[in-house]
């Protein structure tokens, strides 16, 4: 096991494109971190950038202390101790189940009896014992990702990567194997690096996330803070599907640009005063049925999904698309009268107002 | 959608539910009557002709042996080239592949008898290069006469098919089983020698089978540069015993080697299809092709590729254009030398005038007839349900399998009985054997692709079964049925093998006129008649590719 670090790592392809702008981020030995983004935020390419499938433009790689990337200089993958799972698994359709888990500890040039006793041992530990003499073909989808799983722990590599490795599997499958894949990487106490889109994934499996967007890493922290504690509005919308509104904050309290939203400063949770923008979770919102007010209280319901915690509404309040969690399920066209009982403040920061 | 497709309010007269079944049984007495009764005829003449004894004379022996030797050499070389090409034109850096790809395809566009007459003026015993050779160091480099020239010149016509074929497969694996194999320790050249290469093996098994018994029928190069070494091949001889008259009883010798051909061709098919059982299903998709670096290898590599490709296509194009403008074989290329007369003199001859003229009718018909043919078999084979529909889809692309010879051999023997004897129409029949599997495999993926429910929203608005078949399936097919006719007649108008050996006085094809001209001695002539063909060929294709990708 080693730890990963990357410092100011930039990548631009030929075509001018440019998938990563100054990454730093350091993965401790035996830690768990996930990256989140939207498309194209360049988590993948930071992952491939890892792998050593890509060389950055900028800023260094190193694995267990030792750089294995740098501007016109890398280690190529095949010398870079790691085991990756990809979406697709990539089981080598040609070879037997034990053979396409025997391959990294051939390629490592162990000895014979020790290839057959780790295929063994590995297989067992995803839970396929038995399995070594099967054509993958005959495999499920989700038999098939833990073949990839054994195949990415045989070689006992530095550093797991997982490539979207779940996203290709049905739910309840997927389920399983989340709850297998934290349990067995804790046990193994493996360093893992992994790339999903999806957010609870991400927050249920990792002992840290980062987040990413157009490049760059916005937050690296755990779950809890980065639900309650998002640094930026961009991760307050993405984590958590906050809703965002530009306004001006005093001493006396927050007052929206352009909407008749008011909030009183003990309220609102933030440093500074000035212009900036507010961010509302959908938890801090309370929707008030048939409750009298005033004509700006009054929003009406949009969209109301049902879920096992709370429904996932969306109203509408004053041209607001507000998003809010409630108990029940209100009925779309009800109207009801918005309570933001706490919400976070993020001053512009110079040059960016606006 | 497309707007080809039109939905009928309702039924028209004259269309029953029922007739699709006159469709469909039309479609397989032709296809079954074109591909079996030669093939029928040949076995049953041989077999009653008992002449098997004939198969241990020294001449076939010889020849047969001939024949294995230089289809499988060429075979062999022609998917080691292809792999190789495959290998680093869609899978490393090496510079400029978008070009590269051109060149090392020309030789595809080049009939291959064209190429024999024009690598003959690169590598003929007193010819370009071997004259500059023998000037400087009193010996020929390399005379290209002989079995190393036959499989020389079949490898260099062979290898561009099997770059299409293996290539295609290349693309169709998953960039991420060989970057896990790159994560799990192996190196680029390791994850192509245990993944990719493993996973080719169906590619390079199909690709071998069809050069091999192309390269078996091929009539042309083993005729321009083994008869003068006396070099016979299964396919030479048997145009040596139909047109010598030595031989007592030729049709029935012939078929005898046709036979014999024909188990060749089969051995490779099982094989083919032995191979092919085993095949392994590729599920995921590719992600980000990932090309390989081949860092220090990249500039030698990229300089002797290309500098192969070139030397391909611009060499037998230069030896053509120059043996075409100098009146004689053997005068120094000189500009006081330089004369266009060899143009006006091989087309004012009636022989090539008739040549023309055949060769623009039978491949124009046989286009026409292969794509009407060519778009039921494959409307029937993909779009009814009904057994045997596997088997009429067989009938129909295996003469693909049977080299060019057995096909000619089996209409030569049938002609007399159908009446086709001494007509072009012999040269028709049996070119619509030949290529209607070009049209059957043009139209097939597209017509598969077509979702049942456009033809069922017919049917809903009011059409019988046959007539939502011809108005949407086959409707939408007829670009792909288009396409497919003009490989036909791309093919046809410059083939050899099948005209030559069922010409009869009057009917010979621009093949035939150009082979005749060269066997003559003309070479300068034949050379000139050559180029124009080249030319007019690369036109064709050019216009074709133009039309692909609109």
């Amino acid at each position: 096991m080693a730890g990963v670090t990357l410092a100011e790592v930039g990548l631009t392809y030929p075509d001018g494109h440019t998938a990563l702008t100054g990454v730093d981020l350091e993965v401790a030995d035996g830690e768990f971190v996930a990256l989140v983004g939207p498309s194209g935020s360049g988590k993948t390419t930071l992952l491939r950038t890892v792998a050593g499938f890509l060389a950055p433009s900028r800023g260094t790689v190193a694995i267990g202390g030792e750089p294995v990337a740098s501007p016109g200089a890398g280690v190529p993958p095949e010398g870079r101790r790691l085991g990756m799972v990809f979406q697709q698994h990539a089981i080598w359709p040609h070879m037997s189940v034990g053979a396409n888990v025997a391959y990294p500890l051939r390629r490592a040039r162990r000895p014979r009896a020790e290839i057959g006793e780790r295929v063994t041992e590995v297989l067992a530990l995803v839970g396929l014992d038995g399995y070594a003499d099967r054509n993958p073909a005959t495999l499920s989808g989700g038999q098939r990702q833990r073949v990839a799983l054994a195949r990415a722990l045989a070689p006992t590599p530095r550093v797991l990567l997982l490539d979207e490795a779940l996203s290709a599997l049905d739910e309840p499958l997927r389920d399983q194997l989340r709850v297998e894949l934290r349990s067995l990487t804790r046990q193994l106490g493996l360093t893992v690096i992994h790339v999903t889109h999806d957010r609870d994934e991400a927050l249920a499996l990792a002992d840290r996330i980062a987040v990413l967007d157009a490049g760059a890493i916005v937050q690296v922290d755990t779950p809890e803070r980065l639900l309650h504690e998002p640094a930026t509005p961009f991760v307050a919308g993405f984590l958590s599907d906050a809703t965002l509104l530009p306004g001006e904050l005093t001493d006396s309290g927050f007052v929206a640009d352009e909407h008749p939203l008011r909030l009183a400063r003990d309220v609102v949770v933030g440093p500074g005063r000035g212009s900036g923008t507010l961010a509302v979770l959908p938890g801090d919102v309370v929707l008030h049925e048939g409750a009298p007010g005033g004509e700006e209280g009054r929003a009406e319901v949009v969209s109301s999904l049902y879920g096992r915690t709370a429904s996932d509404v969306i109203v509408d309040w004053h041209g607001l698309r507000l998003r809010a969690e409630s108990d029940g399920r209100p009925v779309v066209g009800a109207r009801v009268r918005p309570e933001v009982r706490r919400a976070l403040f993020y001053p512009d920061v110079a040059g960016t107002a606006g | 959608m497309s707007s080809a497709v039109t939905v009928r309010p309702a039924p028209r007269r004259g269309w029953r539910a029922d007739s699709f079944t006159g469709v469909r049984v039309i479609v397989w007495l032709v296809t079954a009557g074109v591909v079996l009764t030669p093939l029928a005829a040949m076995v049953a003449l041989a077999v009653q002709g008992d002449q098997f004894a004939l198969l241990g004379s020294e001449d076939v022996v010889v020849a047969a042996r001939n024949s294995v030797v230089t289809s499988l050499a060429s075979a062999i070389g022609a998917v080691a080239v292809g792999t190789y090409l495959a290998i680093v034109l869609d899978h490393t850096d090496l510079r400029g592949r978008a070009a590269l790809r051109l060149f090392a395809l020309s030789p595809m566009f080049i009939p291959p008898f064209v190429g024999a007459i024009a690598w003959l003026g690169v590598f003929g015993p007193t010819m370009g290069v071997n004259r500059v050779w023998s000037d400087g160091f009193g010996a020929p480099l390399w005379n290209i006469y002989g079995a190393d020239g036959i499989i020389f010149l079949l490898t260099v016509h062979s290898y561009p098919l099997a770059y299409l074929i293996i290539g295609a497969a290349l693309r169709r694996i998953p960039s991420d089983l060989e970057q896990a194999a790159r994560i799990a320790g192996a190196s680029g050249v390791g994850a192509l020698r245990d993944v990719t290469i493993p996973l080719l093996r169906p590619a390079l098994v199909a690709s071998f089978t069809l050069t091999f018994v192309s390269n078996l029928a091929d009539f042309g190069i083993p005729a321009i540069i083994g008869l003068p070494e006396r070099y016979y091949t299964l396919a030479t001889l048997i145009y040596r015993s139909i047109q010598s008259g030595t031989v007592a009883a030729p049709l029935s010798v012939v078929s005898t080697i046709g036979v014999a051909l024909l188990a060749m061709a089969v051995v490779a098919a099982l094989l083919d299809a032995r191979v092919n059982r085993q095949h392994t299903e590729l599920d995921s998709t590719a992600v980000v092709r990932h090309r390989l670096d081949l860092a220090g290898a990249r500039l030698p590599l990229s300089a002797l590729t290309w500098l192969a490709a070139l030397a391909i296509t611009v060499l037998p194009i230069v030896a053509l254009a120059t043996q075409a403008v100098l009146p004689a074989p053997g005068v120094p290329l000189a500009w006081e030398h330089l004369t266009l007369d060899n143009f006006g003199r091989a087309l004012g001859l009636r022989s090539t005038q008739v040549g023309v003229r055949n060769s623009l009718m039978l491949a124009g018909l046989a286009a026409a007839i292969c794509a009407v043919l060519g778009l039921l078999v494959g409307l029937v084979t993909t779009r009814t349900r009904a057994r045997g529909n596997a088997l009429l889809n067989g009938l129909a692309i295996l003469p693909q399998a049977i080299p060019g010879t057995v096909i000619a051999v089996g209409w030569l023997i049938v002609a007399p009985t159908l009446g086709l004897f001494n007509t072009p129409w012999l040269i028709l029949v049996a070119y619509v054997m030949a290529f209607l599997a070009l049209v059957v495999q043009a139209v097939s993926a597209p017509l598969r692709g077509i979702p049942v429910t456009l033809e069922e929203a017919a049917r809903a608005s009011g059409a019988t079964q046959t007539r939502a078949l011809f108005d949407i399936a086959l409707r939408l097919a007829i670009p792909a049925a288009v396409t497919g006719g003009a490989m036909v007649f791309l093919t046809a108008v410059r083939e050899l093998t099948i005209s030559a050996l069922l010409r009869s006085p009057g009917t010979q094809t621009l093949g035939v006129a150009i082979f005749d001209l060269q066997q003559a001695g003309n070479y300068n002539a034949s050379s000139a008649l050559s180029l124009l063909v080249t030319i007019v060929g690369l036109l064709g294709i050019a216009l074709l590719a133009g039309r692909e990708r609109n």
